[in-house]
């Protein structure tokens, strides 16, 4: 699985395939929808069996899920103001799931699905609808205003009307991209350290001890993934918010 | 942070990982990175789950989890409310009573004093009535005993004008062989009057 | 009355933690870091570019107008980039 030959095989790691069998194939249900599943999965275990006590003076795990939803509470109503409690739900959804897909690339043997730009598109395409939605429904056509400038002479609104109108479309392409490129980046490095750790320790006893660098190095990688993986989830969720505010207030 | 530096590991990483996959001929369709392979049917499917299950978690956190945590938040919160605002009612009532204990404290102290000080009056007063008392019936006695004296000194007085008077008739009359009683009488009575302003 | 004085001042933390006095609330922003920065720039500059190219190349070949119209929106992608990269350090964004 590291190294197939003498090549460095990084990008193996990120193909789909399916899973369950003829069924699975059926349905295009691949190993990425399954690590999906089984993210919803622990989130609500997290969620409902960590709080089924319902406990006054919770324990680790209803600890973990209080702090996890008062996380986001606060960022979507610090961010947004108190229209933020709408929206909590999703951004909740939003940044949980992001969280564990990260997080769970980082297992050996697991699949990152936050690495496939189509899912982090995907998700940011949702959230580009949402924040349009929830800006034309609160504002009506006064909305369109959003991408004119008060107090702006004709012959320049031209330029920068297309130039907004660029700037709101980016949104979800550097949204995606920011993800996307992190989480890859960080798993071809591991795959390439591991892939020098496993090549120089099969190259006899100097390169035994030369395999020590890179082992270390992807040692300090994978604590320095996990800091990613919650930082990216955290940036996610913290621009969606910030849109949504952008939405709801106008500017 | 290292990202550029993995961004740009990335890109030798592709270059060298894509010539590799190829030689082994491992999937001779594909020139780069899977993520970019849009021809895969596989990929549409991914989004046509991802977006359902993204919607069941959606409607699971949205419907279910979150509502028991905002609860569950919400109840400790009220709690810890309820026990802080009783923990400050009972600290008004201990500050209340301390104050009313130091009040009557001071009410006590203040009536005793009060009272000490009325006691000592009135025994200083009873005192200087009966030191009155006791002056004035001294008093009384002395003016009774300097009324006896007088008395007795004019008494002694008179018997001694008569003795002087007839000593003196006597003299004059041994010496010149008469006397005058009345002159007598007069001169002894000057004399007497001179003595007894010098006395 | 040390202890007393303790008392209360524990009773006034418990409360401002809870919430229940008014307390400074601060507000998030996104997390720094130089190269995160730099990253962030990349991206939003990129990403503005491709939408502009991509607004220019549909247009180009609805309208059959030549290169001409990608080559404005590639400009104005790469003003909308710039745009971006001066609103990831000066939002805009009024009091909130």
């Amino acid at each position: 699985m590291a190294a197939e030959g003498n090549a460095i095989d990084a990008l193996s790691q990120f193909e789909l395939t399916p899973v369950l069998g003829v069924v699975g194939a059926s349905v295009g249900f691949t190993q990425s929808n399954a690590h999906m599943l089984l993210a919803v999965g622990l989130i609500t275990a997290l969620m409902m069996w960590g709080t089924a006590g319902r406990a006054v003076i919770p324990g680790r795990l209803q600890a973990l899920a209080e702090s996890a939803y008062e996380f986001v509470h606060d960022m979507a109503v610090g961010q947004i103001g108190e229209e933020g409690r709408r929206f909590f739900p999703f951004l909740f959804s939003l940044f949980m799931f992001i969280l564990f897909g990260n997080l769970l690339g980082l297992l050996p043997y697991a699949f990152t699905f936050t690495s496939h730009i189509a899912v982090t598109f995907t998700l940011a395409a949702i959230v580009f609808v949402l924040i349009t939605a929830v800006g034309i429904a609160i504002h009506g056509w006064r909305w369109f205003g959003y991408f004119k400038p008060e107090g702006l002479s004709p012959a320049l609104a031209v330029l920068v009307v297309p130039i907004e109108i660029i700037s709101y479309l980016s949104r979800p392409i550097s949204l995606s991209v920011r993800l996307f490129a992190n989480m890859v980046a960080g798993h071809v490095m591991l795959k390439v350290f591991a892939s020098f750790v496993v090549m120089l320790g099969t190259a006899g006893f100097l390169g035994f001890l030369g395999a020590a660098a890179p082992l270390a190095i992807n040692v300090a990688l994978v604590g320095f993934e996990f800091l990613v993986a919650f930082l990216q989830a955290y940036v996610f969720a913290i621009l969606t918010s910030i849109y949504l505010h952008d939405a709801v207030h106008l500017h | 942070m290292t990202r550029w530096i993995r961004l740009a590991a990335a890109v030798p990483a592709c270059l060298l990982g894509a010539p590799g996959t190829a030689a082994l001929a491992a999937e001779p369709q594909s020139g780069g990175m899977p993520q970019l392979d849009f021809g895969n049917p596989l990929m549409i499917a991914q989004i046509v789950w991802l977006l359902l299950i993204f919607g069941l978690l959606y409607f699971v956190m949205a419907n279910y989890a979150l509502p028991r945590v905002g609860e569950i938040l919400e109840e400790r919160r009220r709690r810890i409310a309820a026990d802080l605002e009783a923990a400050r009612a009972a600290k008004a009532e201990a500050d209340a009573a301390a104050a009313a204990h130091r009040e009557a404290t001071l009410r006590a102290r203040t009536e005793a004093q009060a009272a000490v000080a009325s006691a000592l009056q009135e025994a200083q007063e009873e005192a200087h009535r009966r030191a009155e008392a006791l002056n004035a019936r001294l008093a009384e006695q002395i003016a009774a005993a300097e009324a006896r004296i007088a008395a007795a000194r004019d008494a002694a007085m008179g018997a001694l004008r008569q003795v002087a008077t007839d000593t003196a008739e006597a003299l004059v009359a041994r010496l010149i062989g008469r006397a005058d009683r009345d002159a007598v009488e007069a001169a002894v009575g000057r004399e007497l009057a001179t003595r007894r302003q010098e006395a | 009355m040390a202890d007393r004085d303790d008392f209360d001042r524990r009773l006034q933390e418990a409360r401002a933690r809870q919430g229940l006095d008014a307390a400074p609330k601060e507000r998030g922003g996104l997390p720094g870091g130089a190269w995160g920065i730099g990253f962030r720039v990349g991206v939003e500059l990129v990403s503005a570019l491709v939408v502009g190219l991509a607004i220019g190349w549909a247009l180009d070949r609805w309208l059959g107008t030549g290169p001409w119209l990608l080559l404005l929106f590639v400009v104005l992608g790469a003003a909308a980039g710039v745009l971006n990269v001066y609103r990831v350090f000066m939002p805009r964004r009024g009091p909130r």
